[in-house]
């Protein structure tokens, strides 16, 4: 009896898994969580905050790209381009583009026209907030429908870091931005393995995998990018398992608190970005050189690593941050010394300390580092009297000259010349038609910034690049402070398909490969 | 008064709550002498350490002594809703008055503008004002002290419409006192216990709203301690250092409560209904 209804069992079964329609499995969906209120402005070209960029570069492509997980320049790869070529005098470059790219939607194929079209919006102050990375560049046109050629007006030190998959070099819908105008800037079409699907304000962007992606449909069904400004509710979210991946602190403390949880990883990663301190040395009280050195004494570095961690933080070295070619680390620091700052006080007329009206963030990780700060400042007689603003407001009135100290944190593609252009070029002085981010109205090291642009002869480059930092670095146009970097959690069924140790677009790339196991 | 006074401290709950207010105020007084540390003293090398040892509360983020930045910032609670509400009495009150004994068009008017600023909930109030101006302690007076100013000039109105129609202030009229004398000598000392159980209760609002305006960024810039701050940046650390939110959480809890005790009972005595009872 029992071994009858066994064999009927067994038929049944059999004729079940015979029958049963097989359904696809929806792909799965890769959830994010961001320090953010909301996203801003998706249009690449415009997206200059951390929020921002991290999404731009899951939806667009430059003409190369970093390898996934990295920032060395060594290993910048094709993207878009399939190959190029530069003239012997380095002027000359031409692209050949890969055929069939698709762009999201129905938006068509990827062609010279594009190209062309994207890198003048680019290079276009109106159009882009990178246009000063395209100063050198005196044409672009298309050759053919898949070559495109780049005419420069003098050598650039990398020129392929600024076609690289990170800020001005992304690659858009020369139709999409034409139909879609200043609505762009929140439906942006590019050639990424995702698309944006739609964003629900101060809630999440929603990102769709793009299966037309040209190296292959996506192993996620799509990503939900969500904003949770607080730190705690962000992490108590990824604690209960509602976030894959989750934007961490860079603070010992988070990385020690997250590594304890069962099936967590946290990946820290490059680059660090390196806070100054920008004074401008066009007005008082720091038109003094020595309330600038009081200033540079005062600044305790290693007190600020301690505060941070380790693991996540290291001191600044340079005007430059570490790893980035031409970095040197021995620029000249004015040591830690609260005695020398308050006789430098003193010979400059301050014997009782004195007081700066500085203008900054409310952003807390940024505030939190000027409060380390306002501290180290107060020992040696400086009082910092915040005015305290909205990180918009913030930006915006830096930019307008309204602060007689900056500090500043950023990263930028890996090569002295962009940071020590953006910095400390006289081209860039804020309030000036070519103002970038020169807060220090610095303009003492122009010549050797310039020089080290057209050099042709690699070791002259890095020495006038060594010999500017020296310069910045003695006539204290800025105070470097520390280098931080950059901190996320993931579950460890997230694998990214690469292995993170950089990130140029300042959060982990999610490419085709990424998949939840 | 005395039998006033009497009645508010038979009331145990009066007296526990006015012990508690007492207590707080005298952390804030002495705070520059019990604060065991310098309140925006950094020691990093002692940032989140828990409760106990060399730091009975524990220390915040900057390695801070939390029990200094308490009593530091009890002075800054105090300063904000005491100067607040101060300046809320004199310009409510005045106007209240006025409105109650000059009457018809002028007491229209400015009733329906105070009208306007009553449809504000406080804290949105604050935060408009604190936002135009800037965030500063001075500031913060102001825009604490414009959402209280509505409530005071209402409490004052009343009381004044009643007495301006009574026997001795026409008897003043009548000897030729003029309108700011019999406002002042005459109307106010009548009118003044039932604004100062308005001013005890509303202080209690003006400790949650500087506490609101500090928790969302809009309070005195740091490093000053205030309790509202603190509890902000405790709330960012709350999974490493729970304490760093609840302490400060707590005091303001411990202000507010002795303040609404006090109120409550000034309330009860002066209520003509319960003396009744």
């Amino acid at each position: 009896m029992i071994r009858r209804f066994g064999f009927k069992a067994a038929i049944l079964a059999a004729a079940l898994a015979f029958s049963t329609p097989v359904f696809a499995q929806p792909l799965p969906i890769l959830r994010v969580g961001m320090a953010a209120q909301d996203v801003g402005r998706l249009d690449p070209h415009f997206a200059v905050s951390t929020i921002d960029r991290v999404v731009v570069a899951w939806m667009f492509n430059g003409l190369v790209r970093f390898k996934p997980g990295s920032i060395d320049p060594a290993e910048i790869e094709p993207d878009l381009a399939q190959s190029w070529e530069r003239s012997d005098d380095g002027l000359t470059w031409t692209f050949h583009l890969r055929p069939n790219v698709a762009f999201h939607g129905n938006y068509g194929m990827v062609t010279a026209d594009d190209v062309v079209f994207s890198l003048k919006k680019s290079s276009t102050a109106a159009t882009s907030a990178f246009a000063a990375d395209f100063a050198a560049f005196e044409t672009i046109e298309a050759v053919d429908p898949m070559t495109v050629r780049i005419k420069l007006r003098n050598p650039v030190p990398s020129l392929l870091g600024i076609l690289t998959n990170y800020a001005g070099g992304y690659i858009v819908s020369r139709r999409a931005v034409e139909e879609r105008g200043a609505g762009f800037v929140r439906s942006p079409i590019g050639t990424g393995p995702f698309m944006l699907d739609h964003v629900t304000p101060n809630q999440s962007a929603e990102l769709v995998a793009h299966e037309g992606y040209f190296r292959g449909k996506p192993l996620l069904g799509g990503i939900s990018y969500r904003f949770i400004p607080s730190d705690a509710s962000r992490d108590l979210a990824f604690q209960a398992g509602e976030l894959d991946v989750n934007y961490g602190r860079a603070d010992q403390t988070w990385v020690n608190r997250t590594r304890q949880l069962p099936n967590v990883t946290v990946d820290v990663f490059e680059p660090g970005e390196l806070t100054e301190l920008s004074l401008n040395i066009t007005r008082p009280p720091f038109n003094d050189i020595r309330v600038r050195q009081a200033l540079a004494h005062a600044v305790n570095r290693a007190e600020f690593v301690r505060w941070r961690g380790a693991d996540v933080s290291r001191e600044g070295q340079s005007v430059v941050p570490r790893g980035y070619l031409g970095f040197i680390n021995d620029p000249g620091l004015l040591p830690h010394d609260i005695n020398r700052a308050k006789a430098l006080l003193a010979e400059a007329g301050y014997p009782n300390g004195l007081t700066i009206r500085v203008i900054h963030t409310q952003l807390p990780e940024m505030l939190s580092g000027m409060q380390v700060l306002q501290q180290q400042l107060r020992r040696a007689g400086i009082t910092l009297d915040l005015n305290i603003v909205e990180h918009a407001t913030f930006h915006q009135q830096i930019r307008q000259d309204l602060s007689p100290m900056v500090y500043y944190s950023a990263a930028r593609f890996p090569v002295a010349d962009i940071f020590l252009t953006q910095f400390f070029h006289s081209r860039s002085i804020v309030q000036t038609p070519t103002a970038v981010t020169n807060f220090s109205h610095c303009d003492k090291a122009d010549a050797q910034i310039d020089g080290a642009r057209v050099a042709t002869d690699l070791v002259e480059q890095r020495r006038l690049w060594a010999e500017a930092q020296r310069i910045i670095v003695r006539e204290v146009c800025a105070v470097p402070v520390i280098e931080t970097l950059l901190v996320f959690g993931r579950r460890n069924n997230v694998d990214y398909g690469y292995e993170l140790n950089g990130s140029m677009s300042l959060g982990p790339l999610i490419t085709e490969k990424t998949r939840l196991r | 008064m005395k039998a006033l006074l009497a009645k508010v401290w038979a009331n145990p709950m009066t007296f526990l709550g006015a012990l508690l207010c007492l207590a707080i105020v005298l952390a804030a007084v002495l705070a520059p002498w019990i604060a065991p540390y310098d309140p925006a003293d950094q020691d990093i090398i002692s940032r989140l350490q828990p409760p106990g040892g060399a730091y009975p509360f524990g220390t915040d983020q900057f390695g801070r002594d939390i029990l200094s930045r308490l009593l530091w910032g009890a002075r800054i609670s105090l300063t904000v809703s005491l100067g607040a509400i101060a300046v809320a009495v004199v310009i409510g009150g005045t106007i209240g008055m006025l409105a109650g004994y000059i009457g018809g068009t002028f007491d229209l008017l400015v009733m329906q503008v105070m009208d306007v600023l009553l449809s504000f909930p406080s804290l949105i109030l604050g935060l408009i004002v604190v936002a135009l101006l800037g965030p500063d302690l001075i500031n913060l007076v102001v825009a604490i002290a414009l959402t209280a100013i509505a409530p005071f000039a209402r409490v004052a109105r009343a009381p004044t419409m009643a007495l301006k129609e009574r026997a001795f202030v026409e008897a003043g009229r009548a000897l030729g006192f003029s309108h700011p004398r019999i406002l002042f000598r005459h109307i106010l000392p009548n009118i003044m216990s039932e604004v100062m159980v308005m001013a005890s209760l509303w202080m209690a609002t003006a400790v949650r709203v500087e506490a609101s305006l500090s928790f969302i960024g809009l309070g005195v810039k740091p490093p000053t301690a205030t309790w509202g701050g603190m509890t902000r940046d405790g709330f960012e650390n709350i999974l490493d250092a729970p304490w760093l939110a609840i302490l400060p959480g707590l005091a303001i809890l411990l202000l507010v409560l002795g303040l609404n005790m006090v109120g409550d009972g000034l309330r009860d005595a002066t209520d003509p209904r319960l003396r009744q009872e």
